[in-house]
């Protein structure tokens, strides 16, 4: 008995050690040749090919798995707190926007929704839209200017006003994510039974593509009439009060209990699970949606990504790349991925409120021409992405309509010691090397530089950028942040130098305004100058597109001599999808890979 | 028992009371959400939404007013705002809690069943082949961290799963969002699949402390003189084991249990990470990450009514099993 039972226990542990060991075996592939990079999504990366890649002819049938990688509580995309990446790309799958931005950076009209939308007029600045007139709700209700009044008033900041103070609730009003374009709108108007839409701007606004849509579609106008009360068809007339209890209602309620016009229709949600979206009979679209299920799946731990995806659990994956994630990925046979340069990316912040580096513009010079960012991004982002390079403007990436390198020719970037040095020597600092000090004599640093905790890559550039300025005679020491504390730090003022990520827009002024101006809600360093601030304002209202960008390249050409901020690079995003389907594709905006929905489907 | 029991409970309120109010006290001072939310977006919140995200999660109150309307709100049903503007914390809470309570007993009952299986297995064949293999394991299992354990198993599913071409284990949530079949048979096993994975990870870590646990209790009471007597009375083996040895020896892994809910929980956390289940431990790292106060308060509330739970429950046990301790 007693060496019957010792047999069992050496088999079951056999078997439990068998089972583990080839589990770690066998996670470095099965065999079979993989396709990674070879097929499907990595002609992404070659020049002109970012909105056409990976396409192909489909089947109907078949479910897709696309993550989520945050839960949705807030179902109003164009409020401040409902403004996010997933919730975004939940609804742009089932509400229509005017023009969506693509993968290439540029914006294109959605021509199931208008079939024109143009600027007719420069002063007043007037556009109009011509929409389909097959366009309609899944309901039956036409989409007509009604539904674009309805969008102008709960977004301009002042027909549906911000709830008041005595409102403990605070939810007794709108708060849109932004009223930029939105403020400048004198009237909207409708015609041809409501199929043309004429609007007026009171004052001009560079981004008008980014009017109605751009990330932020309509939601339909007679849905909030009807649950408010008011007359249909007249969103013009609509009370504060009965704009704000659609804009709560929209808040609250997932698209699956209200009308929607898109290729698929939302047929359930589950709570910090999934949403699931099934082909819309109604939709009156030039494509049909093949797919017989479109699941957007919760997973809020990137790291799990690529083993649920080797698990068939999901489809398709769009997490931040690191290194390790990227090899798995690599290892899962039938995926192809690409990583391509996103909108986002990462940057060296100096607090001008610091006394010392406020007041020296040739310190601030010197201590970014030291930096090496050649360095930085080898013992960071190039481990996976050799493509990856110096960024050279703080408005506009490359790839962007507008973007010129303004930074590289300064030396700033370049890790040149003896250039940074001469720079100080010439601004009579003393203690070049060693100690360095004022021309009148005060030590320079000890400066901290800080990044979120847990962040590998930017703990490394701190690292490095302590070595670089360690060469000057500036000592750094690296003092990293709480998960959750970034927004104190910064709204502190916190730090000398930290490093964390700006995401650009197809629609670059309005940024612009928000992060560079006097004041800006996102000018955390206390960066102040007169022309830049004139000229970033002379680009929002600058109709002609050129024209404005030219305008925010000279204020780019001012904050480099300033010396305020450093890009470093384009954070590198990541796109893989099983082979068996295609036309997925990576755009790296604020839409995301799931602007194009309606194409996604298996191979034929 | 009945007078131990409602003194006990009565002794636990004034416990929860000033470990909530310190708790309190310690994350409202951890972060600033307000500064977070007028950070973290772009475009950066109007300065409006900022004041109304302040006074929406009550960040405009001095803390002890902030804590007195909690404590009391929650007396009726109100957890308080969340920073997720539409969030329900007590709808979150015990959808969640409903979640971690299926893993958590799941774990335990495995958990408790092998224990005692191995543990008086080993220690019937003590210093044998079996006894060292199993006490191998268990220093094993302990010595593994979670997360690696949890990941390792992970890979294990997927290979089983490729080896038979299924998808049976599922290493992400509690169930599939959609079956192809969709039958009551097919959403059972569905869900058994997506158990088993972290069923298994919490499960052998308290295993392994609970085997050595019976082991060593199992061999104490095995010397015992009153086993020896009922041998020596020629009372059969099984009956001296099951009724006489086992029993006694179950009195210490009754504590342990209880005391170790504390433990599970946090290996809760853990796990449900990892399988992406959307549990309490979940909820608690989106609390944390997020600063929001009164959905981590909520957390560490219901934490500490099931751990002072399972403690009462551990002492009420005591009596159940030693019939020699009474309480008055």
């Amino acid at each position: 008995m007693r060496a019957q039972s010792s047999a069992l226990a050496r088999g079951l542990t056999l078997a439990a050690g068998l089972t583990l060991i080839l589990a770690a075996c066998s996670s470095g592939g099965s065999g079979t040749p993989h396709q990674g990079g070879s097929a499907g999504l990595a002609s992404c990366s070659t020049q002109g090919k970012a909105n056409t890649c990976n396409s192909g002819t489909t089947k109907a049938g078949g479910t897709f798995t696309y993550v989520l990688e945050k839960n949705i509580q807030q179902w109003n995309v164009q409020d401040t707190n409902g403004n996010t990446f997933e919730n975004g790309e939940a609804l742009e799958v089932v509400l229509p926007q005017v023009f969506v931005p693509h993968p290439d950076f540029t914006v294109a009209v959605n021509t199931d929704l208008v079939t024109s939308a143009t600027q007719t007029g420069a002063s007043p600045q007037t556009l109009v839209y011509k929409i389909n007139p097959k366009a309609a709700w899944n309901d039956g209700t036409p989409i007509t200017a009604d539904d674009f009044v309805y969008y102008w008033r709960t977004n301009d900041g002042k027909d549906c006003p911000p709830p008041p103070a005595s409102d403990s609730t605070q939810t007794k009003g709108c708060l849109p994510q932004s009223t930029a374009g939105y403020d400048r709108i004198k009237s909207v108007t409708g015609s041809d039974g409501g199929k043309t839409v004429t609007v007026v701007m009171n004052k001009p606004f560079s981004d008008w593509k980014q009017l109605f849509g751009a990330g932020y579609p309509l939601y339909p106008a007679h849905v909030a009439e009807k649950l408010s009360g008011a007359k249909a068809g007249d969103a013009a007339h609509m009370t504060a009060a009965q704009l704000t209890q659609g804009w709560q209602y929209f808040q609250k309620t997932p698209p699956t209990k209200y009308a929607t016009a898109g290729p698929y229709k939302m047929q359930e949600w589950v709570d910090n699970d999934h949403a699931t979206y099934v082909p819309d009979p109604k939709w009156w679209g030039a494509k049909k949606a093949s797919l017989q299920r479109l699941i957007f799946k919760v997973i809020t731990d990137a790291t799990q990504e690529p083993i649920a995806l080797r698990n068939n659990e999901v489809q398709g994956i769009y997490p931040q790349p690191e290194v390790d994630l990227v090899n798995q990925v690599k290892d899962i046979p039938g995926v192809t991925y690409t990583i391509g340069n996103g909108l986002t990316w990462e940057h060296f912040d100096l607090n001008l409120h610091n006394p010392v580096l406020g007041k020296y513009t040739a310190l601030r010079q010197a201590m970014f021409t030291a930096i090496s960012i050649k360095d930085i991004v080898a013992k960071t982002v190039g481990q996976f992405d050799p493509a990856v390079k110096q960024l050279g403007n703080h408005n506009f990436v490359p790839g962007q309509a507008g973007y010129q390198d303004l930074v590289t020719s300064t030396g700033q970037g370049s890790g040149d010691l003896a250039k940074a040095k001469k720079l100080l020597t010439d601004a009579k600092f003393t203690g070049v090397g060693t100690a360095l000090k004022t021309p009148d004599g005060k030590a320079v640093g000890p400066f901290n530089c800080r990044y979120t905790t847990g962040n590998q890559i930017r703990q490394s550039e701190c690292q490095i950028l302590q070595s670089d300025l360690g060469n000057l005679g500036v000592k750094v020491t690296i003092k990293p942040i709480g998960a959750a504390d970034l927004g104190t730090v910064l709204a502190g003022h916190q730090y000398d130098i930290i490093v964390f990520a700006w995401v650009a827009s197809p629609f670059p002024s309005a940024n612009a305004q928000q992060t560079w101006m006097t004041g800006g809600g996102g000018n955390y360093g206390g960066y102040s100058d007169k022309q830049v601030d004139q000229l970033i304002n002379q680009a929002v209202g600058e109709t002609d597109q050129t024209k404005s960008a030219a305008l925010l390249n000279q204020a780019d050409k001012i904050m480099v001599d300033a010396a305020y901020v450093l890009p470093l690079y384009q954070k590198p995003t990541f796109l893989a999808a099983q082979t068996r389907f295609v036309n997925m594709r990576n755009n790296s905006t604020n839409v995301g890979p799931a602007y194009n929905t309606g194409e996604w489907g298996l191979k034929k | 028992m009945l007078a131990y029991t409602v003194r006990r409970i009565l002794v636990s309120i004034p416990v929860l009371i000033v470990s909530t109010f310190i708790v309190f006290l310690v994350v409202v001072n951890s972060g600033d959400p307000v500064a977070n939310f007028a950070t973290s977006r772009q475009p950066a919140p109007s300065k409006a939404a900022v004041t109304a995200f302040a006074r929406h999660i009550h960040a405009d109150q001095p803390v002890v007013e902030r804590y007195w309307n909690w404590i009391t709100g929650v007396l009726h049903g109100d957890w308080g705002p969340s920073v997720q503007t539409n969030l329900d914390i007590g709808h979150d809470l015990f959808t969640r809690f409903r979640v971690t309570v299926t893993l958590v007993a799941a774990a335990m009952l495995i958990a408790l069943v092998l224990a005692v299986l191995f543990g008086v297995f080993s220690a019937l064949r003590q210093y044998s082949a079996a006894d060292y293999t199993i006490t191998f394991f268990g220093f094993l299992f302990l010595a593994m961290p979670v997360f690696w354990f949890a990941v390792l198993l992970k890979q294990a599913g997927i290979w089983i799963n490729e080896q038979t071409g299924s998808q049976f284990l599922g290493t992400i949530g509690e169930k599939s969002p959609y079956l192809d079949v969709d039958t009551g048979w097919n959403e059972f096993t569905d869900r058994i699949g997506h158990l088993v994975l972290p069923t298994i990870t919490l499960a052998l870590v308290s295993f392994a402390s609970w085997t050595r646990y019976t082991r060593a209790s199992m061999l104490e009471v095995l010397d015992s003189d009153y086993v020896r007597l009922a041998r020596a009375k020629g009372l059969r083996r099984a009956r001296v084991m099951t009724r006489h040895a086992l029993r006694t020896a179950l009195i210490p892994l009754a504590t342990v249990t209880a005391l170790d809910i504390a433990i599970i929980l946090g290996g809760a956390v853990i796990t449900e990470t990892i399988f992406q289940w959307h549990g309490m431990g979940e909820m608690l790292v989106q609390a944390a990450t997020t600063l929001d106060v009164y959905r981590t308060m909520a957390w560490l509330l219901l934490s500490a009514v099931v751990v002072i739970g399972f403690n009462l429950v551990a002492d009420l046990l005591y009596a159940v099993l030693d019939p020699r301790i009474r309480y008055d």
